[in-house]
């Protein structure tokens, strides 16, 4: 059953990806990414890592994604190709029943979802490799976001 | 038997997402919709790391997908910066018009 909820949430994944690439529409586009980022949080999930999944939900779906549309409305006041802001409805029900048909699958299992046997403190030692070995690679990624921050500050006027 | 099932779902998805995003990047004009092909990219390369992680018990994999993760946050913002700076300067959001570079 497990296995057969990854797959569903693959296929709906790969799916809304052809959406992505075959629709002209800017706003369908993204809204399709962020049901591609939640289907691979599925995905994560049902790999046996929670915790990277919650963390895909927050910052890519959540956040990236969130900034994305809002981009693409905002640019969609100024009109042209950016101002198509509605979602097709067969595709919208589309990625409902595949929510409630993964979640249907997971609780026919009855246990904990993960399909591959994965040892419990995997998810504990993340947080020691991350601060560990990694130390340098994580003050880095800090930093970028910093700098990322820095990069939307806006301009001052010229005097 | 199970992993080896979930295994080839895992490897399906990963380069199906992959080759979408990468005729996204290829394909579309939109500088927007490049940028969301790169995400695409980086998403699918995340499923198979996590997979791995679970399958051989590797914590340094969840780190990669946890920096990935973090990498992509941090070039969606310079890069939706860029492109909504481009729109106000009026050179428009197509990457045709884009031919060359400017100070």
């Amino acid at each position: 059953m497990i296995v057969l909820a990854a797959l569903v949430a693959g296929a709906v994944a790969v799916f809304f990806a052809g959406v992505m690439l075959l629709h002209r529409s800017l706003y369908v586009s993204a809204v399709s990414l962020l049901v591609v980022l939640l289907q691979t949080a599925v995905l994560f999930v049902l790999c046996g890592s929670p915790l990277v999944g919650l963390l895909q939900v927050m910052i890519y779906a959540g956040a990236v994604m969130v900034l994305v549309v809002v981009t693409i409305m905002a640019a969609g006041a100024e009109g042209g190709r950016f101002a198509d802001f509605s979602f097709p409805k067969p595709l919208a029900w589309a990625g409902l029943l595949a929510a409630v048909a993964e979640t249907a699958l997971v609780l026919a299992h009855g246990t904990a979802p993960a399909a591959a046997v994965v040892d419990p403190a995997l998810q504990a030692r993340l947080g020691a490799v991350l601060f560990k070995p990694y130390a340098l690679a994580t003050e880095a990624v800090t930093l970028l976001m910093f700098l990322a921050a820095l990069a939307i500050a806006p301009e001052k006027e010229a005097a | 038997m199970t992993a080896l099932n979930l295994t080839a779902v895992v490897w399906g998805v990963t380069g199906a997402l992959f080759f979408f995003g990468l005729a996204i990047v290829t394909l579309r004009r939109q500088l927007l919709a490049m940028l969301l092909g790169l995400e695409l990219m980086l998403a699918a390369v995340n499923v198979s790391l996590v997979h791995h992680a679970g399958i051989f018990n590797d914590a340094e994999a969840l780190a990669v997908v946890a920096l990935v993760i973090a990498v992509a946050a941090a070039e969606a913002v310079v890069g939706l910066s860029l492109i909504l700076r481009m729109r106000r300067g009026g050179r428009g959001a197509d990457a045709a018009l884009l031919t060359e570079l400017q100070g």
